[in-house]
C-alpha cells in the first residue's frame, strides 16, 4: 500500500509525508471508512484544500478543470459565474421545451445541465490528433493517438475558443456557450465539425503514419 | 378542511356545495397548488399554497410589475404561479375592511433582500384588479432617479427636469392595465401642453394618456396631469384607486443623475418624483397606498438595512407616517416545502438530493431558494464565504478534513 505520493508532481512544495484531503461526504458519512485509514488521519498531516474543492452535491471534477481553463489573468470567480449562468441557461432552455413538448417528446428531452455538458464534452472529444514531425527538411502533420487529458483538453480549449471568436460580440458568454453546448450535446454546430474535419485530416494523412516512433 | 360561511341561509346553501367540491381537485394537484385563482377568496387556508395566474391577467395587469427573475420563471414553467403568503393576506384582508370615505391609507411592505416583497405587492394588486380597482402601479421608482440619458429642462416649469423616455414608457404600461377606466374617467380641467396642443376639459382620459405617448417631450407632465385627475376623482366614489409603489424609498432619497454643469440634481427638482410624492400623501380618498421598500435598487444605502427608518430616512418617514407596516420574512418550514414540491413538479431540481444544499446556502431565504435551486451557486456562497445568518444543517456530517 503506497503510505507516500509515489508521482513527484512538480511544483508541490508539500512533504510527501502529507495526505491528500478528503472532500466526499459519503466518505464521512457511511462506514467505508476503514480503522487504519482512520488511524493514519489522526497522527498525519494533511494538505490544506484548495478553494476550488468543494464537498457540495453540486461540484464535479470535470466542471471545475473547465472553469479552470475558461479562467483569464487568475479571475475565477468571473469564470464560475459565468460557468453557473451556462448551466442555468441550458437548464432554462430544454425545461422550456419540456414543458412545450408532447408527451412523447418530453422522454427525449435531457433537463439536468450536467448531463447535457458532459455529453456535449464526450461529443467534441476527438479520437486522434496530429503532431507536426520533421522528415528531410519538411514537417509532415502525423496522426497520433491523444491521451485521455489531452482529449478533454482539447474539447474544453476548442468550445471556449469557437465562443470567443466565432459569435456575435454584443451576447454574453454564458448564452454562447449554452447554444453552442446544447448544438454539441445533439452532434450540431461548429466544434462538433471541428472535431471532424480533424478525424479527416488524419485519415488522409494515415500514409505519414509510420513516421512517428513512439 | 371546509370553512364555514358566518351566516347561514338558503342564499348560501350553493356556495357551501361549491366549497366541498374543491377539496377533490385539490388532491389531485396535491399541497402546494390551489385551484382558487381568485384572490379575493384566498385565506389562511391557501396559505403556502401557490394559485395560477391566468395568462390573460399576466399580460393585462402585469405588463411591467413582475420581477424580472420571475418573468423568467414564467417563461420557463410556460405558467406565472405565486404563492399565498401572510404579509400578502393581511393587506388584503385590511383592505377588504377598510373605510373608503375616509383619506387613504398607507401599507408599507419591508424585509430582507430577497423575501418576497415585490411578489407580495404583485399579489395584493390582482386582487384589487379582479375587484376592479384602478391600478396605478409604479414598478421600481429607483429606476427614476438614476441611469437616466435624456434629462430635459422642464417646459412647463423652469427649475424641474423632465424624464421623457421613462416617463412615456410608463404611460404605455398604464395604458395596458387600465384601458377600461380611460374611456370613462374625464378630465376637470384645461391643460396646455404647447402652442398647438392641448386637451380640453370633459376629454376622456385616454386622450390624455395618447398625447403623453404621442409627444414624447410632454410626457412628464401628462404623467403629473392623470396623477391629479386620478386623486381629485377617485374621492368621488366611481371607482377605488390603487397607488401601488415597489422602491418607494427613491422618493425620499437621493438621485445620482447630474445636470450639464455637473451639479446634482435635487429629487424636488425631478417631475416625475414630485408628483409620485404628491399622490403618496394621503390627502386623497377613496383608495389605498400600498408601497414596498426596496435596498437592492437604492442609492447610496448600506446592503444590510432593510428597517424602514434606515431606508426612508427622516423625512420619508415623516410623510409616510402613519402608515401600516407589513413585514415580510423568509419562507417558513411549510412554505419552503411547497416551494421544493413547486420546483420538483416543474421539472426545475434535477439533483435527487438538493433539498437540503437548498436549505443550507440559501437559509430560507425566497430569492435565494431560487437561485440555490439551480446549481453550482450553493458552492460559490461557500467557498466567498458570503452565507445567509441561519443555516440549518439538516445531515448529521464528521467535521474532519471538511472542506465546506
Amino acid at each position: 500500500m503506497a503510505l507516500y505520493r509515489l508521482s513527484a508532481v512538480r511544483w508541490s512544495r508539500y512533504n510527501p509525508y502529507y495526505m491528500e484531503p478528503e472532500p466526499r461526504r459519503e466518505v464521512y458519512v457511511s462506514e467505508k471508512e476503514k480503522d487504519e485509514e482512520r488511524e493514519l488521519k489522526r497522527v498525519r498531516p494533511i494538505k490544506a484544500a484548495t478553494s476550488g474543492t468543494s464537498s457540495s452535491l453540486f461540484s464535479d471534477s470535470v466542471i471545475s478543470k473547465f472553469i479552470n481553463v475558461m479562467m483569464q489573468d487568475g479571475r475565477k470567480v468571473l469564470a464560475r459565474e459565468i460557468m453557473t449562468q451556462t448551466l442555468e441557461t441550458i437548464k432554462r432552455k430544454q425545461v422550456e421545451k419540456y414543458h412545450t413538448a408532447t408527451e412523447t417528446k418530453k422522454l427525449e428531452i435531457e433537463c439536468n445541465p450536467y448531463n447535457v455538458f458532459h455529453q456535449a464534452l464526450e461529443n467534441c472529444k476527438p479520437v486522434i490528433g496530429l503532431t507536426s514531425i520533421q522528415r528531410g527538411g519538411k514537417y509532415y502533420q502525423v496522426p497520433i493517438p491523444l491521451t485521455d487529458n489531452r482529449r478533454r483538453f482539447m474539447a474544453m480549449k476548442w468550445l471556449i475558443t469557437e465562443c470567443r471568436d466565432n459569435k456575435h460580440r454584443r451576447t454574453h458568454m454564458y448564452e454562447k456557450l449554452a447554444q453552442e453546448l446544447l448544438a454539441a450535446s445533439a452532434n450540431e454546430g461548429n466544434v462538433v465539425k471541428k472535431k471532424h474535419d480533424l478525424h479527416k485530416m488524419a485519415e488522409a494523412n494515415r500514409a505519414y503514419a509510420h513516421y512517428r516512433w513512439w | 378542511m371546509q370553512v364555514r360561511s358566518v351566516h347561514s341561509g338558503s342564499g348560501l346553501q350553493l356556495q357551501a356545495v361549491a366549497m366541498e367540491t374543491e377539496p377533490h381537485p385539490a388532491k389531485n394537484l396535491s399541497v402546494f397548488r390551489t385551484t382558487e385563482a381568485d384572490p379575493a377568496r384566498h385565506s389562511e387556508q391557501h396559505a403556502a399554497q401557490y394559485y395560477t395566474l391566468s395568462p390573460t391577467h399576466l399580460r393585462t395587469v402585469f405588463p411591467h410589475g413582475l420581477p424580472p427573475r420571475f418573468q423568467m420563471q414564467v417563461k420557463t414553467f410556460n405558467e406565472g404561479c405565486v404563492m399565498v403568503r401572510p404579509p400578502a393576506l393581511e393587506i388584503i384582508s385590511h383592505l377588504k375592511k377598510a373605510d373608503y370615505s375616509k383619506p387613504a391609507l398607507h401599507y408599507l411592505l419591508y424585509g430582507a433582500t430577497g423575501c418576497g416583497k415585490t411578489m407580495s405587492l404583485c399579489h395584493v394588486l390582482h386582487y384589487c384588479s379582479t375587484q376592479g380597482w384602478l391600478v396605478l402601479h409604479i414598478p421600481d421608482a429607483h429606476l427614476w432617479v438614476k441611469n437616466c440619458k435624456e434629462l430635459l429642462p422642464s417646459s412647463s416649469r423652469p427649475s424641474r427636469f423632465d424624464q421623457p423616455v421613462q416617463a412615456s414608457q410608463w404611460l404605455q404600461n398604464f395604458k395596458v392595465t387600465n384601458d377600461h377606466f380611460l374611456s370613462k374617467i374625464k378630465t376637470t380641467r384645461r391643460y396646455v401642453w404647447t402652442k398647438r396642443e392641448r386637451t380640453e376639459e370633459g376629454r376622456p382620459l385616454a386622450e390624455l394618456v395618447e398625447q403623453g405617448v404621442n409627444r414624447v417631450k410632454s410626457s412628464s407632465d401628462v404623467v403629473g396631469a392623470l396623477l391629479r385627475e386620478l386623486r381629485l376623482q377617485a374621492g368621488q366614489g366611481d371607482f377605488r384607486l390603487a397607488v401601488a409603489v415597489d422602491g418607494v424609498n427613491a422618493a425620499w432619497g437621493k438621485t445620482s443623475l447630474k445636470k450639464e454643469d455637473k451639479s446634482a440634481v435635487l429629487l424636488e427638482e425631478l417631475t416625475l418624483i414630485h408628483n409620485m410624492r404628491k399622490m403618496l400623501n394621503n390627502d386623497w380618498c377613496g383608495g389605498a397606498i400600498i408601497t414596498a421598500l426596496s435596498q437592492t435598487g437604492s442609492l447610496y444605502t448600506s446592503r444590510l438595512s432593510y428597517l424602514p427608518q434606515e431606508l426612508l430616512g427622516q423625512e420619508g418617514f415623516d410623510k409616510m407616517d402613519p402608515f401600516v407596516p407589513v413585514p415580510v420574512s423568509n419562507y417558513t418550514e411549510k412554505e419552503f416545502e411547497s416551494c421544493y414540491l413547486y420546483y420538483m413538479d416543474r421539472n426545475w431540481l434535477q439533483h435527487p438530493n438538493s433539498k437540503c444544499e437548498c436549505v443550507n446556502t440559501s437559509g430560507g431565504n425566497a430569492g435565494w431558494v431560487e437561485i440555490a435551486s439551480h446549481v453550482g451557486r450553493c458552492w460559490y456562497h461557500v467557498t466567498t464565504g458570503r452565507r445567509n445568518a441561519e443555516v440549518r444543517v439538516m445531515v448529521n456530517v464528521a467535521p474532519v478534513n471538511f472542506v465546506v
